[in-house]
C-alpha cells in the first residue's frame, strides 16, 4: 500500500467520524469543533494502525455523495413493499403462497453483497434468509415478488458502480 | 398549529403500521412468513413516528440526528430479520408451503 493511499483513506475515515461529532454534539462552537477533530484524527490513526484498513475499501467518497439518494430511493421501495405487505395482511383470506428461492448475484465483495441483502428484507415480500458465497437463499411471500430482486440488484450496482460483467 | 396537525398525521400513521405489523405477526403461517410484516410494517412505522417528531421540533439539528437513527434502524431491522432466517434455516425448518394444507 503507498502511502497517498493510506492517507486518503484515513482523510476518509476522518471526515465520516467528524461530521458523525458534529451531528451528535448539535453545537458549530469553536471549542466543541477543535476537540472532535482531534479525537476524530486520533481515532482514524489508531484504526489504520490496528486493522491496516479505514472502513471497508468499496467504501470510496464516490459511494457516500450517492448514499443520500440511494437511501431515497429505498425508502419509496419500502413504502410500495409495506402497501402491498399491508394489502395480504389485511385480505381475510390471506392470499400468501411463500417459498424460498435462490439468488445467485453477481456483486462482489461482502458490503455490497451485505447492503444488497439488508436491501432485500426490506422490500416487498422478500427476507433474505441465508447467504453463502454469490448464492442468497431469499424467502418470498408471495411468488410475484421474486420479479422485484433484479431491480434492487441493479441499484447496489449502481451505488458501488459494479458492472454485471465483473 | 398546522405543524401539530402534520405531527398528529404522521404519528398516527406510524402507529397504525405498528397495528398492522403486529396484525400480521399474528396471522401469517410460519416463522419465515412472520418475519415479513415484523421487518417491513415496524420499520416503516418507526419512520413515519420519527418524521412526525423531526416535523414538531424544526430544529435542524434534531432532524439529523433523527436522520441518523432512521438510517441505523433500517440497518439494524434488516440485520434482524435475516438473523432470525438465517437460523431457522440452519435449523432445517421446512418453510410452510399452501399446498400441504390443502392435502390434509
Amino acid at each position: 500500500m503507498d502511502r497517498g493511499f493510506v492517507f486518503r483513506r484515513k482523510l476518509l475515515l476522518f471526515a465520516v467520524l467528524f461530521l458523525f461529532w458534529i451531528v451528535l454534539t448539535a453545537t458549530l462552537a469553536a471549542n466543541d469543533i477543535v476537540l472532535g477533530a482531534i479525537s476524530s484524527a486520533l481515532v482514524a490513526g489508531i484504526t489504520m494502525l490496528l486493522f491496516g484498513q479505514a472502513l471497508d475499501d468499496r467504501f470510496t467518497p464516490r459511494v457516500l455523495l450517492k448514499l443520500p439518494w440511494f437511501i431515497l430511493r429505498l425508502i419509496w421501495e419500502i413504502i410500495k413493499a409495506n402497501i402491498d405487505v399491508a394489502k395480504i395482511i389485511l385480505n381475510p383470506k390471506l392470499p400468501v403462497d411463500p417459498r424460498i428461492v435462490q439468488y445467485r448475484t453477481y456483486l462482489p465483495d461482502d458490503l455490497p453483497r451485505t447492503f444488497f441483502a439488508d436491501s432485500i428484507t426490506l422490500t416487498p415480500g422478500t427476507v433474505t434468509v441465508d447467504i453463502e458465497d454469490n448464492l442468497l437463499s431469499v424467502h418470498c411471500l408471495c411468488p410475484y415478488h421474486e420479479e422485484g430482486l433484479a431491480g434492487l440488484e441493479s441499484l447496489v450496482a449502481w451505488l458501488f458502480g459494479v458492472k454485471p460483467d465483473d | 398549529m398546522v405543524r401539530n396537525i402534520i405531527t398528529v398525521i404522521f404519528c398516527s400513521i406510524g402507529a397504525f403500521w405498528f397495528l398492522l405489523g403486529t396484525t400480521g405477526l399474528l396471522r401469517m403461517p410460519d416463522i419465515f412468513s412472520r418475519l415479513h410484516p415484523s421487518t417491513k410494517c415496524d420499520t416503516l412505522g418507526a419512520c413515519s413516528v420519527m418524521v412526525g417528531v423531526a416535523v414538531y421540533s424544526g430544529s435542524l439539528w434534531d432532524i439529523l440526528k433523527l436522520i441518523l437513527i432512521m438510517c441505523f434502524l433500517l440497518l439494524s431491522s434488516a440485520t434482524c430479520g435475516h438473523a432470525i432466517g438465517r437460523s431457522a434455516v440452519r435449523r432445517d425448518i421446512a418453510p410452510w408451503r399452501k399446498s400441504e394444507e390443502e392435502e390434509q
